[in-house]
């Protein structure tokens, strides 16, 4: 009973399908997991086996074929576009592989964007901006251009966007897959941090360092969990 | 596959934006040709081959459609480089990514050379073909006969634009050929960005707006190209719609005017009749035969005059003699103030014309004129009409005639030299007409009677029983007498010229439709360009309808900013120079600013539909 309340993300029974033409992909096949509240869970497995789906699905960007998702008992796949949106924006935070920070705005602006649509005060932003950058150590960046800044800085600034509205969980697709060593270690500890403040963090990676941190860890095969440790 | 099939196959795997591209091109060579075509039919010398209008408002139709023609080339032109431009930047990534994989380089510009050939091709020979059944629908409508058009202007539209497209189109192939992959693969390039300006950290202005001016201002190249583009078209729309508007309802008042409000003819049947024929050929020739103006038995008995004096339903009775015969050009000379030389000024050519006597202090009509109507002390004074003018005192350079100016000059009419006092605009015998005092035409016809009368009716009488009342009362002195109410044929001139102004309207509504599909592509690229930071925007909690206002607000800003230009020049342009004493009411304006509005509406609308498209694409589509 206690452990059904501590879930933050339940998933029963879902596929993911994507029609190639004639050709239909099964990309996730008949996933049933539960994640607990304040956990940092790794999404473990092969290239193609599904991982950045199953975080597409999570974080409300894709939505399955089949099955049933809850996050924060919020049954995404009965959520319209605009309702999903409001979910992406409060509820997760997420990093890309690729960064993909607004290449128009600036640093601060990118941490702030996503407060904006929240319609916060902008006293409170620009507070929040700073402690966020601060928080990455990046609050010397705050006026550059994101084309002005290393992968690892540009991949930080991704995080304290991911960590603006102070959501509960905190989704990140390979974080550190196109980092070396000094910027992924930097990113640790970005994780770490998350993982001290009691954020639910899922991370699919291959980097050891960050599956030391691991709570709980699935291993996802060719669309199937094959394996899941606590 | 074949790497002979990779442009066509690419083409079409590009569907919305090769046919996007050709639809584009195709209407501007449509335009451009259906211009030339009709303006060969209608607007140049349409006196002489369809033998309506005068020749003063067949100068003015010329006037307007070669500004409309020069302005129309100038966007084809501006068009063709930027559709080819935007096609050509939209593949710059293509080409750095082919490159990268190992093609060489004259291979790859060789499949966008394909690529361009194919679309510009298929857009030059589409516009022909629609010109041409342009040309055609057209020409039915206003001709009653058709006559093929001429195909010389197909062939040089289709090379100037064909030649045109390929001389645009193949600089950013050139250009993107010469380029290493790592910079044609850079956004920089492939989009024409430019670097970016400094900014504060955090901006006060809305997020919404932040993100649609900077990439605005980032994409300066196309930006700048967007806004010219459309800030022509804005003129051409201006001087087309304002102009046409304006000279639709002043040349209207022109063909109106020397009639007169609420006035009627009195004459004998065979008279009246001559006098319908000499009005109706404004809108359509008319063979009138032989007629002999001088039978005295055409002559109106005076008492017929006094009696319509005495009825309270009649305002004025205009007398006239109307006549005809072979007037003669006099020719002039004037001195050149700076070397004191003589230079003659006009000929001795010769033509025919409707001389009609009038009397200046009883006028039924007035006319639209240069100079001045006759009235003065002298007895022998003339106005012309301006066919007369047009044709018989025009320069002309085979006949050696380098000056001419009928306003210097004089007129002959049975051995009696008139100095020109004005030239008016009448749809009277198409504009061949002279006017003259009608004592004076008594005197050297002999004629003492009027064989005419225009008679103004009382504006707060009856018009019916007030012609019922009229033909009773002429009708007492003599039963060969009639009232020829020629209202039926005023109406049937202003309409026919207002289809004409209103065939020449199509003009820029073809220009328009190009240029909204030209802001379309515009858009596409803005889109394009950006999608990967609205999939970001969107993935990180933005609504859907942040992509179509970051839109909006671009497409705003360009056309704004164009709509200012065009609507500015093209007004200074349309009252300086188009139209000499605008008739300008404050319908006319309300008319004019409700089109152009009209306008700058629905090419906004329109340039929306590629962000709405995306809007409707889920976040990992517009992400891969």
């Amino acid at each position: 009973m206690a452990a059904e309340q501590d879930t933050i993300i339940h998933i029963e029974a879902l596929t993911k399908t994507y029609q190639i033409g004639d050709e239909k992909l099964e990309v996730l096949k008949d996933i049933n997991l539960q994640i607990l509240k304040a956990k940092f869970v790794i999404l473990a497995g092969p290239s193609g086996s599904g991982k950045t789906t199953l975080l597409n699905i999570i974080c409300g960007i894709d939505r399955p074929t089949t099955g049933k998702i809850l996050v924060n008992d919020l049954d995404l796949t009965k959520q319209d576009e605009d309702a999903l949106s409001d979910f992406r924006c409060s509820q997760v935070g997420f990093v890309f592989q690729s960064y993909n920070l607004v290449s128009t705005l600036t640093v601060a602006e990118n941490v702030a964007f996503p407060m904006e649509w929240k319609r916060k005060p902008e006293d409170e932003i620009e507070q929040r901006v700073n402690e966020l950058l601060q928080t990455v150590g990046l609050q010397q960046r705050a006026n550059h251009f994101p084309a002005q800044l290393s992968g690892g800085e540009q991949q930080r600034v991704a995080f304290a966007r991911a960590l603006a509205n102070d959501p509960p969980i905190v989704l990140a697709d390979e974080p550190t897959g196109n980092l070396d060593l000094k910027n992924a270690q930097k990113i640790v500890q970005v994780l770490q941090f998350l993982k001290s403040k009691g954020k639910t963090v899922i991370v699919s990676t291959h980097d050891l360092e960050i599956r030391q941190l691991a709570d709980q860890v699935f291993c996802l095969e060719e669309g199937r969990l094959a394996t899941s440790n606590e | 596959m074949s790497s002979a099939n990779f442009p066509a196959n690419d083409l079409l795997r590009r569907r919305l934006q090769t046919s996007l591209t050709i639809v584009t091109l195709t209407l501007s060579v449509a335009s451009t040709l259906f211009l030339l075509l009709f303006s060969s039919r209608l607007g140049v010398g349409i006196s002489t081959t369809t033998g309506t209008l005068t020749q003063g408002l067949s100068a003015i139709f010329s006037q307007f459609i070669l500004f409309i023609g020069v302005l129309i080339f100038a966007v084809g032109t501006v068009l063709t480089s930027f559709i080819v431009f935007l096609m050509m930047a939209q593949r710059t990534r293509d080409f750095g990514l082919i490159k990268a994989a190992g093609c060489p380089n004259n291979l790859v510009a060789g499949y966008f050379m394909t690529e361009l050939l194919t679309v510009t091709a298929v857009g030059c020979v589409l516009g022909i073909v629609f010109g041409f059944l342009a040309d055609l629908v057209s020409a039915s409508l206003v001709f009653s006969a058709y006559t093929p058009p001429n195909f010389w202007f197909a062939i040089l539209v289709f090379i100037v634009f064909f030649i045109l497209a390929l001389g645009f189109g193949v600089q950013p192939i050139l250009k993107a050929a010469r380029m290493p992959p790592i910079k044609a693969l850079s956004p920089v390039n492939y989009y024409g960005l430019t670097s970016t300006t400094k900014h504060k950290a955090m901006s006060r202005s809305g997020l919404t707006w932040r993100l649609a001016t900077r990439s605005l201002f980032r994409r300066q190249s196309t930006s700048i190209r967007i806004v010219i583009l459309l800030s022509i078209v804005f003129i051409l729309l201006t001087v087309s719609i304002a102009g046409g508007i304006i000279a639709s309802g002043t040349t209207t008042s022109w063909i109106q005017k020397p009639f007169g409000d609420n006035s009627i003819v009195v004459a004998y049947d065979s008279m009246g009749n001559q006098y319908e024929h000499l009005l109706s050929k404004f809108s359509g020739p008319k063979e009138t035969g032989v007629f002999q103006y001088s039978d005295p038995s055409l002559a109106i008995p005076n008492s017929v005059i006094e009696r319509l004096n005495s009825l309270s339903s009649v305002d004025l009775v205009d007398s006239r003699l109307v006549v005809d015969g072979t007037v003669q050009e006099v020719s002039n000379f004037t001195v050149n103030p700076d070397t004191l030389e003589t230079i003659p000024v006009g000929d001795s050519r010769e033509g025919n014309s409707i001389v009609i006597g009038v009397d200046p202090s009883q006028l039924a009509g007035a006319w639209s004129i240069e100079g001045r109507f006759l009235g003065g002390d002298g007895t022998l004074e003339a106005v012309i009409g301006d066919s007369i003018s047009h044709t018989m005192y025009a320069p002309n350079p085979s006949r050696r005639v380098v000056l001419s100016n009928p306003l210097v000059q004089s007129i002959r009419f049975q051995n009696n030299t008139f100095p020109i006092v004005g030239i008016c605009v009448d749809p009277i015998n198409n504009g061949y007409v002279t006017y003259v005092k009608l004592k004076t035409l008594e005197n050297i016809t002999g004629i003492s009677n009027s064989n005419l009368l225009l008679v103004k009716l009382n504006p707060t009488t009856d018009r019916n029983s007030a012609i019922g009342e009229i033909r009773n009362t002429i009708q007492a002195v003599n039963s060969d007498l009639d009232v020829f109410d020629l209202s039926m044929i005023i109406d049937k001139n202003t309409s026919f010229l207002s289809s004409t102004w209103q065939t020449v309207m199509l003009l820029p509504l073809f220009t328009l439709i190009s240029a909204a599909l030209s802001l379309v592509g515009y858009m596409m690229l803005a889109v394009d360009e950006q999608h990967q930071e609205f999939a970001v925007l969107r993935a990180v909690g933005a609504k859907p309808r942040i992509i179509p206002a970051v839109s909006a607000i671009q497409s705003a800003i360009v056309l704004v900013s164009s709509f200012v230009v065009g609507i500015c020049l093209g007004v200074i342009i349309t009252l300086l120079i188009l139209m000499a004493n605008p008739l300008v009411t404050s319908f006319t304006v309300v008319e004019i600013a409700a089109w152009l509005v009209a306008a700058l509406l629905g090419m906004f609308v329109l340039s929306l539909y590629p962000a709405y498209r995306m809007a409707k694409t889920s976040i990992l589509k517009i992400m891969t």
